[in-house]
């Protein structure tokens, strides 16, 4: 049975990945944006987005816009390739449905 | 080499524990998940498109309407003076502009990479292309086009830049019932001029302005089918 990557398999970075993943690849997001998206508290998207962030999964950049700081999330590459390789893996266990 | 699977959550800031951390319970609940999230983020991202087409088809609807209805010949219902008509037009029209503009503007807020190009480039098409199209007829009055023939010619003139847009944003975005929409505007404006004024104006208000209410509808509609 194919094994569905664990750090993808939980409800809420499955959400964000998948969110990450709508985007245009490069593109990054602001992390007040995507809380919005995924209707999250900022505490636990944070403590999501610092799991995925150690898979190498997610990229955090803070920077400045004007004085106010701002947090830019992004899929990497190889988040990326994992969440294909997911939405594959999960399609191949429900029997290649569409 | 570190999955990254094992840790220990001790958060500094924030010391309630994650939510929605476990692992799901199937795959099927996987892919429920995932189509709901993606559902809600298309409804989120193109959630405003529909509006923007509303907004133009109300601005058409009414500002041309007000137009025809400023002439002897034109709306049989009621007249409107001449000034009156065109005060009408320009601020629907600005409204519209307004309105859309910020919608527009928000759809993609809080995103930043190789994506805004696309947009800022077509963003700024639209002005570019419509200030061009009004000098042209401001050169074509200044060498003797009298007030009917600009009557024909302004209405024309824009329908085709904005016909023109909305081709060019069916192939950024890959949206058929904007080639569609965009299709229908450009035969609009080309056709009004041939029924020769006031009538042009009613072709570009029943035409011009259904074709964008109609299209708002459907893509509405489509939108919500498309993520059931």
């Amino acid at each position: 049975m194919t094994e569905l990557d664990p750090v993808i398999h939980a409800a809420a970075r499955l959400r964000i990945t998948a969110t990450l993943a709508s985007l245009e690849a490069g593109d990054r997001i602001t992390f007040p944006r995507l809380q919005e998206l995924l209707d999250m508290t900022a505490g636990n998207l944070s403590t999501h987005l610092r799991k995925l962030e150690e898979a190498e999964y997610v990229a955090v950049e803070k920077s400045h816009q004007g004085r106010t700081p701002v947090t830019f999330v992004t899929l990497t590459r190889r988040g990326r390739r994992a969440f294909e390789d997911y939405t594959d893996a999960l399609r191949a266990v429900l029997g290649g449905e569409e | 080499m570190q999955t990254g699977l094992q840790y220990k959550v001790v958060m500094t800031t924030n010391s309630t524990p994650p939510v929605d951390d476990e692992p799901l319970q199937s795959p099927d609940e996987a892919l429920a998940l995932l189509r709901e999230q993606q559902g809600a983020l298309e409804r989120d991202q193109l959630g405003g498109i529909p509006w923007i087409l509303g907004v133009w088809g109300v601005a058409w609807l009414v500002g041309f309407g007000a137009l025809w209805s400023a002439y002897d010949d034109g709306n049989p219902w009621f007249q409107l003076p001449p000034a009156v008509a065109a005060v009408i037009f320009a601020a629907a029209l600005v409204a519209a502009m307004a309105i859309s503009g910020w919608i527009a503007i928000r759809l993609n807020r809080g995103v930043r990479g190789p994506s805004n190009f696309s947009g800022a480039v077509y963003g700024i098409g639209w002005p570019i292309a419509g200030f061009s199209a009004y000098l042209m007829g401001v050169a074509l009055a200044l060498n003797g086009m009298d007030r009917e023939l600009q009557s024909l010619f302004f209405p024309a003139i824009f329908a085709l830049v904005a016909g023109v847009m909305y081709i060019m944003s069916a192939a950024i975005w890959r949206s058929v019932d904007q080639l569609v929409l965009g299709i229908i505007i450009i035969v609009t404006g080309t056709a009004a001029p041939f029924f020769g004024a006031p009538t042009n104006n009613l072709v570009m208000a029943v035409l011009g302005g259904g074709a964008f209410l109609v299209a708002a509808v459907v893509m509405r509609l489509s939108s919500r089918s498309a993520t059931r």
